[in-house]
């Protein structure tokens, strides 16, 4: 098939029309000590200790920042573990949920009176960071110098097989539209907007009826895009939603405009208001291998191998499968399911494993037509294959974004991303 | 005991990638054309196809065997090397058969079939490494060598007594003559025209045309760019010499162009990766085709046009300047170059015949 890939095979349904479950008091909750971002971390409690929900526990160091540890349950400290190169402390769940004393609402007369630093300190001290999978820390982004203009919420959620986002824009609206008005303030944007696939309709509808409530004082509207993949690319969103198009290379704020993550826009909504880190998010547990999909209410620190059983476990009778932690086409295949629910983490997928029958290149150049940056995936994978790092330089293999669209089109199911970052690896 | 496995993303495909829905949907295009050449010459046409398809078989399969036993690996029957579990072995033999004339001995036929499927696909590594089409060289490589025996029977209406007598034989002669033996309708349904078994009707190309577009099996891009070129180059000249609607399209109709800009041109093997570079590589096999026809020595120009552009495949799609996209230099400098082509064309219209 010679063609572009506009829209991957997508079964969400499930996760979408049935309501979510709750699943917040595990046995034990692990906290992330390190992270891909931050390797480093100091440690103020010892085994034996009693924490608090909401309690500073350390501090992660990650180089260009640092950011407090925070427990999300109310417990004691039982171990230290590692699970897949990341530490973590393990806290035994006392179901009591007793929140640390600095936990307290603040009101909103309060939040009025505070100054665009304040708000950035809140930021950072509550270690928020980019929830759509980048885990970049939040006040950094804030904290720009340019000029930004408008503000956009992006609940696109382009990837298959996921529904976190839907559950929560369609769950907590109103915390998006505050979360979103804080975020204006910090930034000094005029403008706001939520961007969303017009084909979820549920999701539409909810946010037009709110948005008539929260744009009385100011500019916020719904941008409606068109359902594709890679929709929900910031770069590809502020070209449907603003009709801004922006470089390969290039910061959006540069232009004006800057994209937070639907999820993370919640996360500054209560932070601001709650004074709490993120203890708690949606998680979809998806794929054909699982006998339940479900979107699930998660503690973050919760063990995926509870969430399978919760969801009636794999299927029967299958002998290989990959557990993906985040969307099919850029998430990672852990190859275990003893992993922990970050505050990253948007879902757990569990695919039979098909091993595909490679077949020689046809030179279809499906790749060719549906790359979002528009670049050659096919010639840059026989330049890799010939070690030609010249080739591979002019045919710009440093503007992948690995969206895997490459080897989801390929004619002879070559995994052309694999290549196309082979390339990038060679050029550096 | 379950498994899992670490694995790079993406973890999904597209169900209906693949080349074996791709290359049996040519296979399936080209059936209508297959049992019109049955229908219109018999038995020749089946022992031509026949021919055509067995002899590209036996050479591949000949040819792995050897190199198994070569390599010292144990003869087996069916080799994994082979192409016919994918059709593409056996689309470049119906292709084959389908652009040859009815009076073609046999014998010429198989040896085109053997040359071709050795010289211009196993030489080069086998499937995907080639860098002709397949049908084209082998078609060319009997033209050149057998010359004389490569002709079309007499027992269809015929003009002059020449061997080969189709339109564009004519034209040989007297380029601007309009014939009145063939209609515009009889060369768009093929129904009694002279001529290469597959290649005459127009009207069933074009029923596997659509289904391959409808199938997304072929760029559509590729066949458009090539028949508007061959189109607005004949009116070019149509204007210039004062001719009739007929001759463009007589120039569209007759002869192979439909039959090479549908299923040989779009072989995606042989032709650039790129958008614009196909549209490129099919007005340069347009202009080439217009060009052979009007200015050369023979008849027909289409499986040399095939073969000329497709050395230029690679300097299409040089790293350098390949893109997917006209910037506005790559445009006007086509614009250039369509122009110039034109005008050049239109001049030199004036000293043909």
């Amino acid at each position: 098939m010679i063609s572009k890939a506009r829209k991957v095979l997508d079964i969400r349904e499930l996760a979408t029309e049935l309501p979510h479950i709750r699943y917040v008091d595990p046995e034990f909750v692990y906290i992330n000590l390190t992270t891909e971002r931050a390797k480093k971390y100091s440690l103020n409690v010892k085994k034996g200790d009693k924490v608090y929900l909401g309690q500073i526990i350390g501090e992660r160091d990650g180089g260009f920042f640092k950011q407090p540890i925070y427990s999300t349950v109310s417990g004691e400290v039982t171990d230290i573990t590692t699970k897949r190169h990341l530490e973590f402390v393990v806290i035994r769940n006392d179901y009591q949920d007793t929140y640390c004393e600095t936990i307290v609402d603040r009101s909103d007369a309060m939040i009025d009176a505070m100054s665009k630093a304040d708000m950035i300190d809140i930021i950072k001290n509550k270690s928020l960071v980019g929830l759509g999978g980048s885990a970049f820390p939040s006040y950094i982004k804030v904290n720009t110098d340019k000029e930004i203009e408008t503000v956009v919420i992006n609940a696109v959620e382009c990837e298959p097989y996921l529904s976190s986002d839907y559950r929560l824009v369609k769950d907590q609206p109103e915390q998006i539209f505050k979360g979103l008005k804080y975020l204006m303030r910090v930034l000094n944007a005029k403008r706001g907007m939520i961007a969303v696939k017009k084909t979820k309709k549920e999701l539409v509808e909810v946010l037009e009826r709110e948005v008539q409530r929260f744009n009385k004082d100011s500019d916020i509207s719904i941008a409606k895009l068109a359902d594709y993949y890679p929709q929900g690319w910031e770069i590809e969103m502020f070209k449907n939603a603003l009709g801004i198009k922006i470089p390969s290379g290039v910061l959006p704020m540069e232009y004006g405009v800057i994209a937070f993550n639907v999820s993370t826009c919640a996360s500054v909504y209560d932070a601001v208001k709650h004074n709490l880190p993120i203890t708690k998010r949606y998680l979809t547990v998806n794929g054909d291998a699982i006998n339940f999909p479900q979107s699930i209410r998660v503690r973050v620190g919760t063990n995926v191998r509870d969430l399978i059983k919760l969801c009636d476990g794999y299927k029967e009778g299958i002998e290989k499968i990959n557990v993906i932690l985040g969307g099919p086409m850029m998430g990672e295949a852990v190859g275990t399911d003893d992993v922990v629910v970050t505050p990253t983490t948007t879902s757990v997928l569990v695919f039979k494993d098909v091993d595909y029958h490679e077949e020689t290149c046809v030179r279809c150049a499906s790749c060719v037509l549906s790359c979002p940056v528009d670049i050659q995936p096919v010639q840059i994978m026989n330049a890799v294959k010939r070690n030609d790092k010249k080739s591979v330089e002019y045919l710009a293999a440093k503007k992948c974004i690995e969206c895997g669209l490459c080897a989801y089109v390929c004619t002879s199911k070559i995994h052309v991303t694999d290549y196309v970052r082979k390339g990038k690896q060679l050029i550096g | 005991m379950m498994q899992m496995i670490e694995k790079n993303s993406p973890h999904l495909r597209r169900p209906t990638a693949s080349v074996v829905r791709m290359m049996s949907d040519v296979a399936i295009a080209l059936t209508p054309l297959v049992a019109f050449a049955i229908y219109q010459h018999g038995l020749t046409a089946v022992w031509i196809l026949l021919a055509a398809v067995l002899s590209m078989l036996g050479t591949e399969y000949i040819y792995y065997q050897i190199q198994d036993y070569k390599n010292k690996e144990k003869f087996k029957l069916c080799n994994k090397s082979f192409t016919i579990y994918n059709f593409t072995i056996i689309v470049s033999g119906l292709i084959y058969g389908l652009i040859i004339p009815d009076a073609t001995p046999i014998i010429v036929v198989i040896i085109g079939g053997v040359f071709g499927v050795f010289f211009a696909k196993l030489v080069f590594g086998g499937m995907g490494q080639n860098i002709f089409n397949i049908a084209a060289f082998a078609r060319v490589f009997i033209a050149l060598a057998f010359g004389g025996a490569v002709a079309v029977s007499n027992y269809l209406p015929q003009v002059d007594g020449v061997a080969g007598a189709t339109v564009l034989g004519d034209w040989v002669i007297s380029p601007f003559a309009q014939n009145d033996n063939f209609s515009l309708m009889q060369m768009f349904t093929g129904i009694g025209l002279p001529g290469t078994i597959g290649e005459t009707s127009v009207l069933l190309i074009l029923v596997g045309g659509i289904y391959l577009f409808l199938r997304k099996s072929f760029d559509v891009f590729v066949p458009l760019t090539y028949i508007a070129t061959m189109f607005i180059l004949a009116f070019a000249v149509m204007l210039r010499q004062d001719l009739g609607l007929w001759y463009p399209l007589t120039h569209v109709l007759a002869g192979g162009v439909m039959f090479g800009a549908v299923f040989m041109a779009t072989d995606p093997i042989t032709i650039p990766v790129t958008r614009p570079g196909r549209i490129y590589f099919a007005f340069g096999v347009g202009v080439l085709t217009f060009v052979i026809r009007l200015f050369g020595n023979l008849p027909e120009g289409v499986v040399f046009a095939i073969l000329i552009m497709n050395m230029f495949v690679p300097a299409i799609d040089y790293a350098k300047w390949s893109k997917n996209h006209f910037t506005l230099k790559s445009s006007l400098i086509f614009a250039g170059v369509i122009i110039v082509t034109i005008l050049s064309v239109v001049v030199g219209a004036n000293y043909v015949g």
